[in-house]
C-alpha cells in the first residue's frame, strides 16, 4: 500500500494533469477488454510496462509486485476453465480444449488489464483521481468524505500495525484461537479510536467555524494538449496495430 | 473475494455495474441527505470507511496457509445497516483496487454487487430474524457475518460461472467448479470472520457503549441491554 502511494506521489508524471494519464489508461483497457485478446493484450501489456517504467520511472521491481497481486486468484480460477465438468454419464471430468483458448485468453486479457490499472495507480495521485470524480457529477459532499476516508486511512493503518506487533510481541498470534481473539481485540480498539478521532476532528472543526464544508487548495494541475494528443495518438496505435494483426493473422 | 481487473469479459464487467449503479446512487443520495442534516456524520463514516479499509488489508490467521482477508462486510452492516454500507463498501473497493491493486475499474461493479450489496443485505437479514427469533446477541452476529461471507462468495461463484459457462454442462457445472475451488479458503474464513466480528462487538458493548448510542442509526436492539 505504501509502495504504490509512494511512488504516486513522486514519479516523474505526477504534476501532469490527471486526465493526461487516465484517458490513456482506460483507453488501454478499453482497446483490450473489446479487442480479441490473444493479439490485443500482449501489445497492450508492453505499451502500459513501457510507459511506466521508461515514461514515468518507476521500478520495475514495484510494477511486477502489482502485477502479482491478483496472480493467487488467477491461480486458482484458471485451471477450471480448461476442465469442463460432464454430468450426463455420471460425474467425469474432462479436458476440454476450447476451455483452454478461453482460459489463455482470461489470463493475458487480465494480465494486460492489470498493467493498465498498475500505470494508473503508480502515476496518479489518488486525490487528483477524485477530482475528475467531481466533473461527473458526483456530489460534493460525497468527494469530500472519500478524501476524508483517504486520510485517515494511514493514520489508521499506522495505528493497526503498531498494535498487531505489540499484540504479537506478548504471543497474540501464536496459535489460531489466540490469533482470531487478538485481531478481535485490535479491531474493536481501533473502531473505538476511529469514533474519538472523529469526535476530536468534529470538535476542532466546529470550533474554526466548521458548517459542513471543508475547503481545500488542489494543486493547479495544467491540460497539456500536446501530452494528451501524444499519449490519444499512441492508444490509437495500439489499437490499429492490433486490428491489423487479428486481420492478418485470420 | 475479488474479482481481478479484466477477469470478467466486458458485457458482464458493465452489466454487473449497470445492476451495482443504482444501489450505490440511492446510497449516495441518502448519506449526502444525511450529511447534510448532521454534518457530524460525516466524520463518523469517514472514520468508520478507513477503519473498513484497514480491517479488511489486515491478514486474518488462515488454515489453509494461503493469505485471506477478512471483509469487514458483516460487521459494517450490524453497526451502519446495508443501505449505508452500499457506498462506503464501494469507496472502500474503489481505495482496495487503486491502492493494493486487489481487484479493479472494470470489475469493480460485480464487485460491488457481491461484497457491499449482496453480503451486507445478507448479514442484515440475518441478524434481524434471529433477533426477533430471541437468539443470543453473540449467535446473531457471529450467524450474521458468517452467513453474510457466505452468501457473497456463493454470489462471486455465482459471477464467474455466469460469464465462463462450462462447454458440456454449462453454468451450473462451471458454478459447481468455481464453488468448489473457493470452498476450502472462503468457507473456514467466513467461520473465522463470524468469531472475530463477535469479539469486535462484545469488545464494542463493554467498553464504548457510548459511543454506539450515539449512533442514531445503530440498530436499538444491540446497544438497549448494554448498559448495567
Amino acid at each position: 500500500m505504501r509502495a504504490i502511494d509512494h511512488h504516486a506521489w513522486t514519479n516523474r508524471w505526477r504534476d501532469w494533469h490527471p486526465l493526461e494519464k487516465g484517458l490513456p489508461a482506460l483507453g488501454l483497457l478499453m482497446l483490450v477488454l473489446i479487442l480479441p485478446p490473444l493479439t490485443t493484450a500482449p501489445l497492450v501489456l508492453a505499451g502500459a510496462l513501457l510507459t511506466t517504467v521508461y515514461g514515468a520511472g518507476i521500478p520495475w521491481k514495484t510494477l511486477l509486485s502489482v502485477l502479482a497481486a491478483p496472480v493467487t486468484f488467477l491461480l486458482a480460477g484458471i485451471p477450471f476453465l480448461a476442465i469442463s465438468i460432464d454430468f450426463t454419464s455420471g460425474f467425469a471430468l474432462t479436458f476440454s480444449p476450447e476451455g483452454f483458448q478461453l482460459a489463455l485468453q482470461t489470463v493475458i486479457r487480465a494480465l494486460a488489464a492489470m498493467s493498465c490499472l498498475a500505470f494508473l495507480i503508480l502515476t496518479m495521485p489518488l486525490t487528483d483521481g477524485v477530482l475528475l470524480l467531481r466533473r461527473i457529477g458526483v456530489p460534493a459532499g460525497i468527494i469530500e468524505l472519500i478524501l476524508l476516508i483517504y486520510r485517515l486511512i494511514f493514520v489508521f493503518a499506522e495505528r493497526a500495525l503498531t498494535g498487531r506487533q505489540a499484540q504479537a510481541g506478548r504471543l497474540g498470534y501464536s496459535r489460531l484461537d489466540r490469533s482470531v481473539r487478538s485481531l478481535g481485540l485490535l479491531g474493536g480498539n481501533l473502531f473505538q479510536r476511529a469514533l474519538e478521532q472523529a469526535r476530536r476532528l468534529e470538535t476542532g472543526l466546529m470550533a474554526r467555524g466548521y458548517t459542513g464544508e471543508l475547503r481545500v487548495l488542489s494543486p493547479p494541475r495544467k491540460l497539456s494538449w500536446r501530452r494528451l494528443a501524444v499519449s490519444i495518438a499512441g492508444v490509437s496505435l495500439i489499437g490499429l496495430a492490433s486490428g491489423g494483426l487479428t486481420h492478418g493473422l485470420s | 473475494m475479488h474479482i481481478t481487473e479484466g477477469f470478467l469479459p466486458p458485457l458482464h464487467a458493465a452489466l454487473w455495474t449497470a445492476v451495482s449503479l443504482p444501489f450505490v446512487a440511492v446510497s449516495a443520495y441518502r448519506v449526502n441527505r444525511l450529511m447534510r442534516e448532521q454534518p457530524e456524520i460525516k466524520l463518523l463514516l469517514a472514520a468508520s470507511g478507513a477503519f473498513a479499509f484497514v480491517i479488511s488489508a489486515l491478514k486474518l490467521p488462515s488454515v489453509t496457509g494461503s493469505c485471506s482477508h477478512a471483509t469487514g462486510t458483516g460487521l459494517g452492516a450490524i453497526l451502519f445497516g446495508p443501505s449505508v454500507m452500499a457506498l462506503l463498501g464501494t469507496i472502500v473497493l474503489a481505495f482496495q483496487a487503486l491502492l493494493l491493486a486487489h481487484g479493479g475499474i472494470t470489475t469493480l461493479g460485480a464487485n460491488v454487487f457481491s461484497m457491499a450489496i449482496v453480503g451486507p443485505w445478507v448479514a442484515y437479514a440475518v441478524l434481524r430474524s434471529a433477533q426477533s427469533l430471541q437468539a443470543p446477541l453473540a449467535l446473531s452476529v457471529f450467524l450474521a457475518a458468517m452467513l453474510g461471507g457466505w452468501a457473497t462468495y456463493l454470489m462471486t461463484a455465482g459471477q464467474l460461472a455466469l460469464a465462463f459457462p462450462d462447454p458440456t454442462s454449462g453454468i451450473a457445472g462451471s458454478f459447481l467448479k468455481f464453488a468448489g475451488v473457493f470452498a476450502p479458503t472462503q468457507l473456514p474464513l467466513a467461520v473465522i470472520e463470524g468469531l472475530l466480528t463477535v469479539v469486535i462487538v462484545n469488545f464494542l458493548r463493554e467498553y464504548s457503549s457510548d459511543e454506539l448510542q450515539n449512533l442514531n442509526f445503530l440498530p436499538k436492539t444491540l446497544v438497549s441491554e448494554a448498559r448495567p
